[in-house]
């Protein structure tokens, strides 16, 4: 496992390991306040220090390609992606006011009638911008592997479950679409575009395990692999968001969901340590040589 | 536009007499340094693509395939080789190299390429 990609998710151990101890005592005491604490200030450090690692790597990997290669398009719209999730987070934690300094609402203007308030509009970056760039970028990593004949051809399983998720975004569309009477914000209407990019990217998922599984386990192919996991766990963490709001989730489940969030963040900064590791393989092997000897 | 006229051996021609007769003439090279990038030339092209038999492969181009199998397991994956073989059936720089610098880009590419071909 490369250095970075240990670091990576040594600090998630770390941080989960905390959050088991906040857990615990919510499970004991039944109160928010270690919980609460644990989330609003680790947490939200946690999602910056992530969420930077993921930027600052993303934009190493462009840099590795030249203006006139394929690969370029595809790492600028994935290190779109990730700065759209580090200023949605750092949006986020200015209005909510997790910051040492507390509130910061004066360092946001304000939205106008675009957005309900600063808290929507850090959502549409983080959410739908980000997910945008992404699904743009690894559709182009796609179009390479199909033109290398590296992509897997699709089981049944997975055509299965293809149908699953265009029906579930079908069915997301049908319910959103009469609320656009209400004259709802732009802010809103940007929201509504989630469950269609995640299921886009869901499918796009898919497709890059697929050729994953035909090539392997080397280090471009777990880059791939842990967008996949980056992909799935952020569906996940929305389906239990979407099932706790209908109150289908028992509390203590419903907490215990908001960790997942964790786990997509440390997947979405290690596809790009993945591939920064292979590019940067031939100069280790170099350095550990010079060392030896 | 049609490019037929300038792929005709009329244009070739014409294009060729507009070339001074002095400037046509380039020093000549020493026959033995000839020789010697004729021999190296070749060299790198029996290593870029495996064209003979498997069992008339030379030491090289063995080391070059194993070479290149090791990077393409530890960059893509253990089942890249056998996704990435060219019509000979042979892992070989023609047939790998195109891949290698589409994911991992040229600068990257270069490097690894660099490593294979050490001491050969």
């Amino acid at each position: 496992m490369p250095l970075l990609v240990r670091w990576i998710w040594l600090l998630l151990a770390l941080h989960l390991a905390v959050g088991v101890i906040a857990y615990a005592h919510f499970l004991l005491t039944g109160q928010y306040v270690v919980l609460g604490w644990y989330f609003s200030v680790l947490g939200s450090s946690f999602f910056l220090v992530m969420t930077t690692a993921e930027c600052c790597l993303a934009f190493a990997c462009r840099s590795w390609f030249d203006q006139d290669e394929p690969m370029r398009l595809a790492w600028s719209m994935i290190a779109c992606a990730a700065l759209a999730r580090l200023a949605g987070t750092l949006l986020r934690e200015i209005s909510d006011g997790h910051l040492p300094w507390g509130s910061g609402h004066w360092l946001i203007p304000h939205p106008g009638g675009l957005f309900a308030n600063s808290s929507q509009m850090a959502l549409v970056v983080g959410g739908p911008l980000s997910m945008a760039f992404l699904a743009i970028g690894l559709g182009r990593v796609l179009s390479i592997q199909r033109k290398f004949k590296l992509a897997g051809s699709l089981t049944r399983g997975d055509r299965a479950l293809l149908i699953l998720i265009l029906a579930f975004s079908v069915s997301q569309i049908a319910i959103d679409l009469p609320l656009l009477g209400r004259h709802p914000s732009l802010g809103t209407m940007l929201l509504w575009l989630s469950d269609p990019l995640l299921s886009l990217l869901l499918v796009e998922a898919v497709l890059v395990r697929r050729s994953v599984i035909r090539i392997g386990h080397g280090l471009l192919a777990r880059c791939w692999g842990m967008f996949v996991v980056a992909i799935v766990t952020t569906s996940a963490g929305d389906a239990a968001l979407w099932a706790t709001s209908r109150d289908l989730l028992p509390e203590p489940l419903a907490a215990l969901s908001w960790y997942i969030w964790f786990v997509a963040a440390a997947a979405f900064a290690s596809a790009p340590a993945y591939q920064l590791a292979a590019m940067t393989l031939t100069r280790q092997e170099s350095l550990r040589l010079t060392a030896i000897r | 536009m049609s490019l037929e006229p300038q792929s005709s051996s009329g244009f070739w021609l014409r294009k060729r007499a507009c070339v001074p007769a002095e400037e046509s003439t380039s020093e000549a090279a020493s026959p033995s340094g000839l020789d010697d990038l004729r021999a190296r030339l070749n060299h790198w092209g029996q290593l870029w693509s495996v064209e003979s038999e498997a069992n008339d492969r030379s030491y090289a181009q063995r080391l070059v395939a194993e070479r290149l199998t090791r990077w393409l397991e530890r960059c893509f994956g253990q089942h890249a080789p056998r996704s990435l073989r060219g019509k000979d059936d042979c892992v070989s720089l023609a047939s790998s190299m195109p891949v290698l610098t589409a994911f991992l880009g040229r600068r990257a590419t270069r490097e690894l390429s660099r490593r294979i071909l050490q001491d050969i």
